[in-house]
Order: structure tokens, then sequence, then C-alpha cells
């Protein structure tokens, strides 16, 4: 009881004010810990606190609590994006904050022939939402992404005018005003915000994201501001408002509420059709997926039309837990000073050009051909604009490394890989904690020299040549589109056509089409192939090294840039390079849209998830010359993966990994390639749209 | 020092959800009583897409369980009446000038969590609480149960932001922040069960007994 009138010494009023400052900061982070789904409760230091039974037991623990902890007797978690944020509203003075939870979201029933589709229309009017248009200003350049406001927080200390600061150490009449008082009434605040924020829907999409592998549409990002456009009235009223009740200081109070919309979970619903979490395994696993085949060196001919879209590279491959830096590394972004755009800046297209090879520059003219876009509505290849971009954006971290490997290749965090490979248990791999049906790990074993640039990186060594084979010369003949010179880029021949039954049926007309309209290949993954037959667009997410990593792949329109981005992020997400032929109009079958007679129309989800999984076990392996150790746990469909040669799958085995093999000088490689590759394609795009 | 009293929405349970429903609201409450440094540790209930928050108490957890099991007894024992749980607070003051030296406890809240167990959960399915929901005979029983289901995961939403919003009205009452190790200030959780007609009977005999005026105010 003491406390409650307690000194009102001279500090007070400091005091006051450091409560008030580090309320802001908490608040904050509790509210993005819980909706930044980079920094997933469950994933991050959460696992420890799952691990242990009883974490905070007083005593035992207590010795782990930071600093930071003890403001107002709450730990959490790590929050990258809560702690930078706060270091810049902290240089501000007490002004209001406001915290924008903001649901990225790619409609799947995109439609080409009409815009608005019947869920756009409904959801879109509704909303506060941004569409993109690829300018600029847009980090991915995506058309129809929409952004909706879920969530608004509005903390803010409203001062006394009267007061002055005088006036505020005097008061202390009521028990309210004291310190200890503000401080108590503080941690309840804070308690309730703690549970209330796991109680609003918005949590539950951010739950769904972090949770498993499977496949969404949307994605989480937030904003942090001190002004922000206020809502109209018309998208108040689809949001409900929790305003907790403001606690009094001797010199103003403090408030908080949240504008939220309860329609979210409808949102989710749809997009969440849980994409079987398997395929993203046996699509990593690929290499198990099919024995390492030679593929035809030559031109193929049509007669396995619809395996090229999935035919890879196998030189390609690319180191996976190169691809787990990013994303393990919730480097600290520039989230903050973006906020207000709320776009990352990064852009792919603006790194600097790097050599070309010329050979690939002669780009087949189909893309002169005006049905072009009718089938391609939607052609551009683009990463995730999740709005948050510092933490688990695929395109500011795939930006930031190529960066980084220009000037300072040191950074590319080869380290960490040895330090992830060094993991128990092989966890470093796509564990996806949370998913039931399926748990992969997959462990590379380089067992070649760290100077396996070549092979990792076959690309930046000479072989640029082949990648003329990838941007395919299907002017001539239409078989042609999908040949592929270098052995590297062949595809499996023996596909069954059958086996694409589904959605991904391909047009046989398309693949016969003499001027070559769909000749143009790009590099990209099988798996984003597949999904545009279903989805236009789709959040891809990955689990890596028990972190998310999302990738939005949306397939609008044939930008070759984007198809680079999202190929880069896949070649360091997923070990294996995947090649994909993103210029054949037919092989996208638009929901309802019967436009196109050969396409199948309205497959369901199910039922492309099928055929993916399908193409995906079908799709030939990558690398040949290194081992891939995958550790596949629950996997049903392991049988179908038997016949694996030189790619050894099994479950425990996988605990020595080789990672440390690759050097930073590889990884600079890699990237270089990457972008040699990237400049190529640009070309090759821009010859091909005069 | 007033007492505050929560009485929390009734909640139609059925025998197999008590344990979760009881988790995780005793939980929720504890967590914003637990005033001590904690680590909160997100739980899922696994009937309901619900997550709530326990403080990650080893003790205050043991005990909670301790007493949901208590109640399970209770409602299996007397199958007909309502069933009530009472997690209440208070400080322990030591009176000099009592009668007997004893410890007396200050309660300054209540929180009465009521369960209403249905009591033929497979037989008499047409025990919803949304009267509306009339089953036909032959209809699909697992409809109906997942109706239910999902009322009584509103119905139970709407109780933990009972919680939270009475946590955010009444600050004034709760005692200073504990200086001492324990997580929670002393709390107690009673268990009761009556017929409707004695149910505040019995609430004010526990006041009686406990004894202490600001129970009354």
């Amino acid at each position: 009881m003491a406390s409650y009138h307690g000194n009102t010494h001279s500090s007070e009023p400091a005091k006051m004010e450091q409560i008030i400052t580090e309320f802001f900061a908490k608040s904050l982070h509790i509210i993005l810990e819980s909706r930044c789904p980079y920094v997933s409760s469950r994933n991050y230091s959460g696992e420890q606190v799952l691990s242990s039974p009883s974490p905070s037991s007083s005593s035992s623990s207590s010795s782990s609590f930071r600093p930071r902890d003890k403001w107002f007797n709450l730990a959490l978690r790590d929050c990258p994006a809560a702690l930078e944020n706060i270091d810049f509203w902290r240089q501000s003075n007490l002004e209001p904050m406001i915290v924008d939870v903001v649901l990225v979201q790619k409609p799947n029933d995109w439609d080409p022939f009409n815009f608005s589709s019947k869920r756009g229309l409904t959801r879109n009017l509704s909303g506060k939402e941004r569409y993109c248009y690829g300018s600029d200003n847009d980090e991915f350049g995506c058309e129809g992404k929409s952004e909706k406001i879920i969530e608004r927080w509005v903390l803010q200390y409203e001062s006394k005018k009267s007061g002055g600061n005088g006036g505020c150490s005097s008061g202390s009449k009521r028990s309210s005003t004291s310190s200890h008082a503000l401080y108590k009434k503080s941690i309840l605040l804070l308690r309730s915000l703690y549970a209330t924020v796991r109680l609003l829907p918005a949590y539950k999409l951010f739950r769904d994201i972090i949770s498993s592998a499977q496949i969404r549409l949307y994605n989480l990002g937030h904003r942090v501001s001190s002004f922000v456009e206020p809502f109209t009235h018309r998208e108040e009223a689809d949001m409900q408002r929790f305003v907790f009740t403001p606690v009094d200081t001797s010199c103003g109070r403090l408030c908080l509420s949240v504008l939220y919309r309860s329609s979210v979970l409808d949102v989710s619903s749809e997009p969440t059709t849980p994409i079987s979490p398997q395929f993203i395994p046996e699509y990593v696993g690929s290499p198990m997926a099919e024995p390492l085949k030679r593929f035809p060196s030559g031109p193929v001919s049509q007669s396995s039309p619809s395996s090229s879209p999935f035919g890879r590279r196998h030189s390609w491959s690319y180191d996976l837990y190169r691809a787990s830096p990013p994303s393990v590394y919730p480097s600290p972004s520039p989230t903050y000073s973006e906020s207000h755009a709320s776009i990352t800046k990064q852009h792919l297209h603006r790194l600097p050009p790097a050599g070309l090879p010329r050979h690939l520059h002669d780009e087949p003219p189909h893309m002169k051909n005006p049905s072009y876009d009718e089938y391609w509505p939607s052609p551009t290849f683009s990463l995730s604009p999740s709005p948050s971009p510092p933490t688990y954006s695929p395109g500011s971290h795939i930006s930031k490394a190529l960066l980084r490997s220009e000037s300072a290749p040191v950074s590319i965090p080869a380290s960490r890989l040895s330090s992830i490979s060094s993991l128990p248990n092989n966890q470093v791999m796509l564990p996806s904690p949370p998913m039931k049906a399926t748990r992969l790990t997959i462990s590379k074993q380089d067992a070649h020299a760290s100077s396996t640039v070549d092979k990792l990186f076959p690309f930046s060594k000479g072989e640029t040549g082949k990648i003329s084979m990838v941007k395919a010369s299907s002017n001539s003949s239409p078989s042609k589109s999908y040949s592929r010179s270098s052995s590297r880029l062949s595809f499996q021949d023996d596909y069954d056509d059958s086996e694409f039954s589904g959605p991904f049926v391909v047009d046989d007309d398309d693949m016969m089409d003499p001027d070559g309209q769909k000749s143009r290949l790009a590099v990209i993954c099988p798996a984003l192939y597949a999904f545009r037959n279903f989805m236009h667009h789709t959040l891809l997410v990955v689990q890596d090294d028990s972190r998310r990593v999302l990738i939005n792949c949306r397939l609008r329109r044939l930008n070759i840039e984007r198809c680079i981005e999202v190929l880069i992020f896949i070649n360091l997400t997923f070990s294996q390079p995947l090649l994909v032929d993103v210029t054949r109009p037919g092989s996208i079958a638009l929901p309802g849209n019967a436009s196109t007679p050969h396409e199948p129309v309205k497959k369901s989800q199910d039922a492309a998830v099928g055929a993916l999984v399908r193409t995906l076990k079908k799709a030939p392996p990558l690398r040949q010359d290194i081992s891939l150790t995958t550790q596949l746990v629950h996997n049903s469909k392991l049988e179908t993966l038997t016949n694996t040669n030189e790619v050894s799958l099994n479950v425990e085995s996988s605990s020595s990994v080789l990672v440390a093999s690759k050097t930073t000088t590889d990884a600079l490689e890699e990237l270089r390639g990457y972008r040699a590759m990237k400049e190529l394609l640009l070309k090759q795009d821009k010859l091909s749209q005069e | 020092m007033n007492c505050e009293v929560c009485q929390l929405k009734e909640l139609d349970v059925e025998h197999f959800e008590i344990r979760e429903v009881l988790r995780c609201i005793l939980h929720t409450i504890l967590f914003h009583r637990a005033l001590g440094l904690v680590r909160p540790k997100d739980i899922d209930l696994e009937l309901f897409e619900i997550t709530y928050v326990q403080c990650g108490d080893v003790e205050l957890e043991r005990k909670i369980e301790e007493k949901i099991d208590q109640f399970i007894d209770r409602v299996e024992k007397h199958p007909n009446k309502k069933n009530q749980i009472c997690l209440s607070f208070y400080e322990v003051k030591n009176k000099q000038a009592a009668w007997f030296n004893k410890v007396e406890r200050l309660y300054w809240e209540h929180w009465y969590i009521n369960l209403n167990v249905a009591q033929h959960p497979k037989g008499h399915s047409s025990k919803f609480h949304h009267s509306k929901l009339v089953i036909g005979p032959g209809d699909s029983a697992a409809e109906a149960r997942s109706s239910r289901r999902a009322a009584l995961e509103a119905s139970l939403r709407d109780v933990l932001f009972q919680i939270i919003r009475f946590v955010n009205e009444k600050k004034d009452h709760v005692p200073p922040i504990p200086n001492h190790e324990g997580v929670s200030s002393p709390y107690e959780i009673t268990i009761s069960s009556s017929s409707d007609s004695a149910f505040g009977m019995d609430m004010f005999k526990r006041m009686l007994q406990t004894g202490h005026p600001s129970m009354l105010s």
C-alpha cells in the first residue's frame, strides 16, 4: 500500500515520462510480436518457452530475463521490427503512435478479362486498399495486390494542456497520479493488451502464416507512424473498435485503442485452403522426387510439352543454406524509415547491370502477339509486397543480398550457414514446426570442397550460354520453345501427359503454336508455375530454418524482372533451380474462365494441389553432383520418391551437414551469376517487347 | 480497499469441454492478476480456435489443474447442479488487534465462473444454448455439434473479452505490485455447486465465512 501514496519526490515527472515512453515501446512490441510473421512466437525464442515447461517459474528462470523484460514485468520475445520502430519513435517526443496491421492479399480468383472479380469487388470496395502498379515506388511491382488495413492500433498520450510541466508533479492528490500507480495500471493495461491481440481476428491470420508451410494468398505487414490518414466513414463502418480504458496520470492520460476488422476471418478462410503441406517438402526435396535423370541435350520435341515447364536446370543448384540466411536473420531492416511509404525501395532491377552475354538477346517475337496479354492478364512475377519489408519480405532480402554481394561480399552470411549447420537434428531446413502432416528437413551435404563454384553456380562460369537455352528459341518451331541445348536445361521427356491432366493441362494448341508464343522460358520454380494454374498469384510460404520465408509470386505480367526476382529467391530458398516456361499462355488455367477451350476450367484447388504434387514428384532433380540428404518425416508420399539414385533419403543421417563448404566467395559467385542472368533476361525482355 | 466482483457469463459446456474452458478462463484471469515478472506462454485451445495466455508459472498451473480436477469430480458427483468456480484474490494482513491471532485475508476481487454442464453430452444433442437450434431426428449430429461448438467458442471469446474489459475498467482496487517472489498475488479457487435458487445464498454464506467487511462493501 505504501507505494500507492509513495514518494512524490522531484523525479516523479521524469519517472512518469519514462514509464510512458516504455509503455509505448512495450505496447508496440506486444502488437508486432503477434502480428509480424517473421518473428513468430512459435518459431523464434518461443521455442524455448515451449520446450521448457516452466520458463518463468519465478526463481529458476529469472536469470534469463533481460532488462527490457523487467519493464512492466512482462518478458516478451524478440521482435526486431518492434525494436527498430521504437527506436525511431523514441526520437519523437511522445507523439502518438499508430500501428497499422496490413493484410496484403492477392485475389486468388483473378480474372484477366474482368478485373473486378467477385471477390475483388466485394473486398476491394470495403477496405482501405491500395493497388500498386509496379511503379518505382512499388517494391514488387505487383498489380492487383491489395493491402487492407485490418487493425489500427492507436497509442496516445494526451497531456493536459493546462498543466504544463510544473503542474504535473504537483498533483499527487489521487493515487492514480503517482508513478507507482501509473506503473501498476500500465502493467494491467499491457496484460490486457497482450491477451487482446491474441483474441482479435488478425491473430488467426498471423498464426496461419507462421504455423505451417501452407500456401497463403496473403501476408501481414505493419506500418508504424505518428500520423495516418484517417479512415473514411465507410471504412470505419466495417471496423470495430476496442478501447482500452485510459490510464490517467497527473498530467495527462495514456490511451490505447484498436480499430479492427472483424471480417478478417472470411478473408483468411478462403486462401487458407490448405494446400497440403507435403507438397512443399516434396518440391524442395525434389531430388528425391525423381531419380537423377539425364536430360536430352538437344532441343526436345513437343513430345513432352507439359513437362517443359518443370524442367530444371541441374547446374543451378543452390545451396539451401544459402537461402536461409535472409530468413534466419531477421536482419533489421529499413522498416521504419520506410514505414510511411510502406514499401521497400529495394528493387532488384535497380541493381547495377552486370555483364550480359550477347547471345542471349535474341528474343522470340512472340511478345508482340496481342493474344499474349489475353492469356496473361497478370504477367508480373513479383515478390511479396509485404509492407513490413524488413523481416520477412523476400524481396528485400534478396535485394539486400545482391547489394551486399556487390559492395561487401563478405557479408553474405556464409558463417551463419555453418552455424546453422551445426544445429542438431538438421532443423535447419524447412522444419515447418507446426506442420502436423509433414515435417521435412533437408540438409545438404555438399560433398565437394569449397571450390565448387562451378558446380554450384556454373552459370557464372562461362556457362551463361546455357541461359540462352532458358530463354528458348521458339521462334521457328513450337517444339523449340522448350528446347534446351544444354543438358542442364533439359527436361524429362518421359513425362506422361496424363500426369498433368489436372489444372496443369497444357493446351496442345499452344504447344503446337508455330508462332512460338510461349517460347519464352523464364526460370522459375515449377511450383510457381503450377500455382499459376489455379491461382494467378500466390503467396508461397516456405519454412526455412523454422522461420518462414514468404514468396509472393504473382504471375501477372510477363515481366522478366519479376521472374528473376522470384527466381533468385526461389534459388535462395530451395536448393534447386527450376525452370518454368512463363510464356505459354495456355498453361494457365484461369478459374472460371472458359474462354480458352483447352484449359481446365474451375479446377478445384485440391485438384490443383494434387497435380502440383504430382508434378513436383516428377520434377527432375537438379543436382547431380551434390548429395542431398533429406529428412522427411511422416511423409505419406514417400513411396513415390523412392527411385533416387545419388540422392539419399533418410531420416537421421542428415546431421552431418557439410554446408560449411560453401564460402562467401561461392555465394558471391552465385549472386553474380544471378545478376547476370537477370540482366540477360531483362534485355531479352526488352527485345521482345519491341 | 473495496472488493470487486465479476460474474462471468454462463457457459454451456459439455463434460469434455470443461477442462479446456476452465483452463482458458482461469489462466486468463490469473495472467491479468499476476503482476510479477512473467514470461507469457501462449496456449492454443484444442477444441476452439482460441489462444489464451498463461503466465508460465508451474505452481500456478498445477494449482489450476488441481482445481479443475476437483471441479470435474464435483460435476460428476452432482450432475444436476449448476456449478460455479470462484477465483478470489486477497491480501494477507496480520491483524494485531484481532481476537484470534490469525492471519486475515483481505479479499479484493472475486471472479465467478459459471458453467452449465450438459448432462447428457451424447444423448440429448438438443440441449443447446442456442434454442433456435432444433435438430431434426435424423439430422446430422455432426453439424449440430459443430454449430454448438462454434457457439460455445463465441461465448468463450466473449467471456475472455469480459475479463479484459473488467481488468481495464477496474484498476484502482488492485493492490500494488507485489514485491515478493510470487508471480501473482495470493489467490484461492473455490468450487461450489448448487441448485439455481441456492446460488446466491451460497455466495452469501461464503462471504460471511470469509468475514471481511470489504466483501460487503
